[in-house]
């Protein structure tokens, strides 16, 4: 199968949308010429023109409640917010609006839209351009949530979430864009709500977002030296949360450790561990840990931004302790 | 300078030699190469050189004993008296690697034979020495009280075990020794220089002396036991329950532990140190089932029954007359199986040394016949009727077993059994069912 | 299909009964308010008449408007019925949004109404977004975003009227200027003009007497055909008044704003008031005919409340419907 990079994987996936659906069009900063700094979008205005792919002026707020008001009444946006870290700008639009009209209007109005941004960190981008915020957004009721994990899951999930007629947060890791995977030629979508064990093991279960599924295979790979076997599962989206594959594998290994680059309180790790406790409690032999990015903002130095998000070396030490049975904290 | 004499290594499989004969006396001038004394192996006789010149001093083991190859067993000294302080003679090198003495002259033992501290009582494993009935050097007979110790219940005397001599006592009163310790030598011939030592120092010159096995030695504490099943490596020392009383617990053992009826607290008790997991369960698995303290109280039964007459005698003489009931022992045998009230009983009846064993149906006497070979007995008799024998307290035997013994004009019954054989309330009954049969046959018959 | 001018007097008379439904549809709001029969807080558009019916008079049903917290008013203008709306004020499943809404985000989206909101300026975004729909899709409706004087404060109306004007946007931004933003004058939280700001991005900006129905429909006519055309964005300023206070609740209201002006406004410059006499004098509608009208809104209306008062609720099984379009049930989880 060929690979192809994250980059290229979302470039096919629009192009393929936006061919498929007039409707469906690009709407954020240096989009169009520029195809975004990151340039996952070149290439796509030279084919679908200025009126698909639109440059906006840097007014966050502005373009996503346009997006709003073009979704409600009969288009399909994909808004492409720079860096993760402006959801906070774009908050009211986001989650008071678009959340929400759906509910409010009791059903009557949809909007179909998907807000494409990214996270992650170690990329010395300092506090304001590394946060991974997909918490705040699976927060809110009527909000999806998309984390890809790699070239594969980015344009099936991409994909998946222009066809839905809800509103979408994809969430890509800026630091994977150049990483390749294999990905068909042929098209493909990947369903929200269905997780995929990556691999499988009978010791530990380590779930991963995003990124850290990586990082969890990494350290799958050092703990199978040590004869542990754990097994790998990346959710995929986090809200619809596949919670039954979830909790089948706590069942199966009775110790979880969940992995997240958002931080580590108030997270997604918080809330995955704590439906793992209410509905395998009988089934745990060690208590379900949360790894996420230390709870402080992002160091712009290289020396500590990287000690705050979590690595394959740092999940084998816990998994080990979970496994030799030592009371991680006091009784 | 001294030299050293010491039982050598004389074969493959040896680790000590019996001293058969010395042919030096303790002050003798020896001579190189003069023969100091004959030793056994297990396939001849050996006579064993002097080393130097000198004189032989500082025996540590008479004719007839058995020393440890590698052990010290004299000097070649300068002069003809003994050493006064033999801790001079060779450094105590606690680190030296196995060499030809591999214990300091002060630690090597008198030979003899080993007393140890017994075994007191299930749950214990140590005992406190009380008193010294002997001192180092004392002439002692095997029945001869050689200690006092202490257990948890109460104090308890010792006896020596053997005939001869104290040659060592290796703990002071007052101290604690492990069970199976060594804790004097009663050596055979007189000893020249016995020995009081304690376990204090004993334990710190063991610690300093351990040796591969064919170097002799000291005999050492009990080998350790045996490390857990559970791969768990635990290294806490015995747990003590916490003070709220929780045990910590992980959701799924507790519920491994209760779908299997197992108790936690067991885990607690045998001071398994928590929190416990669901490899735990293993190692609760492999606790004794029954405690240990009522395993020993329930080991064996014994109860007795005394009647004021012989009332069967009188009965099978009647049988005999009236009824052609003959075979007095095939009507003990009835009388037992009835006692045991079951529908059927296997019953083996001794008496003048025979054995016969019956098949009894519940119901009349004349019902009863021959076992078959190879079933099992249920119930054994034990008719000493005839014999001098007044009592007995024989311990329980594969059977339970039902002993009759004269007593002055009437019979003593005695029941043993193991604790498995029969309940308490299953051996009241069966004594009770049976004395009452034998004082009076008829009224149960009828 | 285009408006025509509105020389009919069908429309003449359509315009003065809409305007009688909003302010007698207010009156009932307002005295389920007073007699605690509505949940929450709602806020008047009394006063105001003249500035929505003008403009949505100008409008088709595919015509989109977007709408404030004080949203009756536009609501009605835009086609919506009173049993629907005062079974939505109450919370009932037969109201417009199912009772999921309320008053302030209330939504008749079947006439092109995308919903009252209850963040001020919130709707902006909106309003412009489906007059981008417009544009992209080749369609021909126009967007009216109303929007009060307040909202002049929000970042988000500069950030979409300069999107607008750059991609030239079939949108008009109606600004309905009554004096006070909450319980503050407009001129103390508005520096300098308000139409200039419009201006500074190039989009031509209006004012126009907001409690003259007339004036107020010929100017949205004219707009509305332009923007229709392409020409948009515009912007309109619409001076206005509103009777009440910021909502049903803001009953002692000397402190900000005298009794007198109120006063004046009521008497001298109610557009109903000031249509009516019109229409009596253009012959249009005698004064029985009027007030045969109005007898006939106001049974209208009491049906409407009563029926709502009686309508039942939606059932406890929707609180979790309606979250997602493809899930019907949010909450129900999988009992793994």
């Amino acid at each position: 199968m060929r690979e192809i990079t994250l980059s290229q994987a979302v470039n096919e996936a629009l192009a393929e949308e936006m061919r498929r659906d007039e409707t469906v069009f690009i709407i954020g900063e240096d989009v169009a010429e520029a195809g975004t700094p990151f340039k996952v979008l070149s290439g796509l205005v030279e084919e679908f023109g200025t009126g698909r792919v639109v440059d906006t002026p840097i007014s966050e707020p502005g373009f996503m409640g346009i997006a709003v008001g073009a979704a409600m009444t009969g288009s399909r946006p994909v808004v492409d917010l720079m860096f993760g870290d402006f959801i906070y700008l774009i908050m009211d639009q986001l989650c008071n609006q678009a959340a929400k009209t759906h509910y409010m209007s009791g059903g009557k109005l949809n909007v179909p839209l998907v807000l494409r941004t990214n996270l992650g960190a170690t990329r010395r981008s300092a506090a304001q351009h590394s946060q991974s915020l997909h918490a705040l957004v699976a927060h809110i009721p009527g909000l999806k949530v998309a984390l890809p994990s790699s070239a594969y899951e980015a344009k099936g999930l991409m994909k998946t979430a222009i066809r839905d007629d809800n509103p979408v947060v994809i969430f890509e890791d800026k630091l994977m864009y150049n990483d390749k995977a294999p990905v068909p030629e042929d098209e493909f979508l990947i369903p929200f709500g269905e997780a995929n064990i990556k691999r499988e093991g009978s010791d530990i279960t380590l779930i991963g977002t995003s990124s850290m599924v990586q990082v969890c295979e990494a350290a799958a790979d050092i703990l199978a030296k040590e004869k542990i076997a754990a097994e790998v599962i990346d959710p995929r989206t986090v809200v619809p949360l596949d919670e039954a594959a979830l909790l089948k594998s706590a069942r199966k290994t009775s110790r979880v450790i969940v992995v997240d680059e958002g931080h580590q309180s108030f997270g997604i790790t918080g809330e995955i561990a704590s439906r793992i406790n209410e509905k395998a409690f009988y089934h745990l032999d060690a208590p379900v840990l949360r790894m996420g990015a230390m709870d402080v903002p992002v160091p712009f130095s290289p020396a500590l931004e990287d000690i705050t998000v979590p690595t394959p070396e740092a999940v084998a030490e816990n998994a080990r302790k979970l496994m030799s049975g030592e009371m991680i904290h006091a009784a | 300078m001294p030299h050293e004499v010491i039982m050598p290594a004389l074969g493959m499989a040896q680790d000590t030699g019996l001293i058969v004969s010395w042919f030096k006396s303790p002050g003798d001038a020896v001579k190189s190469g003069d023969a100091l004394f004959e030793v056994e192996t297990d396939k001849a006789t050996m006579e064993v050189e002097a080393p130097a010149d000198g004189y032989l001093t500082d025996v540590q083991a008479d004719a007839g004993a058995e020393v440890p190859v590698g052990n010290v067993i004299a000097l070649i000294s300068d002069s003809a008296e003994d050493s006064a302080n033999m801790t001079n003679a060779a450094p105590a090198d606690a680190k030296s690697a196995p060499s030809a003495e591999p214990l300091a002259q002060e630690t090597a033992l008198p030979a003899g034979a080993e007393v140890i501290m017994p075994a007191l009582g299930m749950v214990q494993d140590t005992g406190l020495i009380v008193a010294w009935h002997k001192s180092p050097g004392d002439a002692v007979a095997s029945a001869d009280i050689l200690f006092e110790v202490e257990t948890d219940k109460s104090t308890m005397e010792v006896e020596a075990g053997h005939d001869g001599f104290v040659a060592a006592l290796l703990a002071e009163a007052g101290e604690e020794a492990p069970v199976g310790d060594v804790i004097a030598i009663i050596s055979a011939g007189k000893p020249d220089a016995p020995v009081q030592r304690s376990i204090a120092d004993m334990a710190s010159q063991k610690a300093a002396a351990r040796q591969p096995a064919q170097d002799g030695g000291a005999k050492i504490a009990p080998a350790d036991t045996a490390p857990a099943k559970v791969a768990t490596p635990k290294a806490a020392p015995a747990a003590k329950p916490r003070a709220d009383g929780r045990i910590l617990a992980s959701p799924k053992v507790r519920r491994l532990a209760l779908e299997r009826g197992l108790d936690l607290n067991r885990l607690v008790e045998a001071g398994h140190p928590q929190p416990y997991h669901a490899a735990d369960i293993e190692v609760l698995k492999s606790l004794p089932t029954v405690p240990a303290a009522s395993e020993a109280a329930a080991q064996s039964r014994r109860l007795t029954a005394d009647l004021p007459s012989d009332g069967f005698a009188a009965f099978a003489a009647w049988a005999a007359d009236t009824a052609g009931l003959e075979d007095a022992p095939a009507l003990l045998a009835g009388l037992a199986g009835g006692s045991l009230r079951r529908d059927h009983a296997t019953i083996a009846v001794e008496s003048f040394g025979q054995t016969r064993t019956f098949a009894v149906p519940a119901g009349p006497l004349s019902a009863i016949t021959p076992a078959d070979e190879g079933t099992t007995t249920d119930l054994t008799l034990r008719d000493l009727r005839l014999s001098q024998i007044s009592s007995v307290a024989l311990g329980a035997e594969d059977t339970p077993v039902l002993t009759l013994t004269r007593a002055g004009d009437g019979l003593s019954i005695t029941l043993e059994c193991a604790s498995h054989h029969l309940t308490a309330r299953e051996a009241t009954s069966l004594l009770y069912e049976f004395a009452g049969r034998i004082e009076h046959p008829l009224r149960h018959l009828l | 299909m285009p408006s025509k001018a509105k020389t009919n007097i069908e429309d003449y008379l359509r315009m003065y009964r809409q305007m009688v439904r909003i302010r007698t549809f207010e009156d009932n709001a307002n005295q389920l308010y007073l007699s605690a029969k509505m949940p929450g807080l709602t806020h008047m558009y009394s006063g105001e008449e003249a500035v929505a019916v003008g403009i949505c008079e100008a409008l088709t049903k595919d015509d989109k408007i977007t709408s404030t917290h004080r949203g009756h008013g536009h609501c009605v203008a835009k086609g919506a019925e009173f049993k629907e709306m005062f079974c939505e004020l109450l919370g009932k499943e037969e109201g417009y949004c199912r009772g999921k809404g309320g008053s302030m985000h209330i939504a008749d989206q079947s006439n092109g109404n995308l919903g009252a909101n209850a963040i001020v300026g919130g709707s902006m975004g909106i309003a412009t977004g489906a007059a981008f729909t417009s544009k992209l899709l080749g369609k021909e409706d126009v967007t009216v975003c109303f929007f009060g004087d307040g909202a002049t404060a929000q970042g988000l109306m500069y950030e979409v009227m300069n999107m607008a004007a750059l991609w030239n946007l079939p949108v008009i931004y109606a600004c309905e200027n009554n004096g006070y933003s909450e319980y503050t004058k407009t001129e103390e939280i508005a520096a300098g003009s308000i139409t200039a700001r419009a201006e500074a991005f190039g989009i031509e900006a209006h004012q126009v007497d907001g409690q003259d129905v007339l004036a107020v429909n010929e100017l949205a006519q004219k707009l509305v055909a332009r923007a229709r055309k392409g020409e948009g964005p515009f912007f309109m300023e619409l001076m206005t008044y509103r009777y009440h206070g910021h909502h049903v609740g803001d009953i002692n209201r000397e402190y900000y704003r005298s009794k007198e002006e109120e006063k004046d406004w009521k008497e001298n410059r109610d557009p109903i008031i000031r249509f009516r006499g019109w229409l009596v004098e253009q012959g249009i509608a005698t004064e029985d005919e009027i007030e045969a009208m109005n007898a006939e809104i106001k049974k209208d209306a009491e049906e409407a409340v009563a029926y709502a008062e009686t309508a039942r609720y939606p059932d406890q099984s929707e609180v979790d419907m309606h979250v997602f379009t493809d899930i019907k049930h949010a909450l129900a989880r999988d009992t793994a």
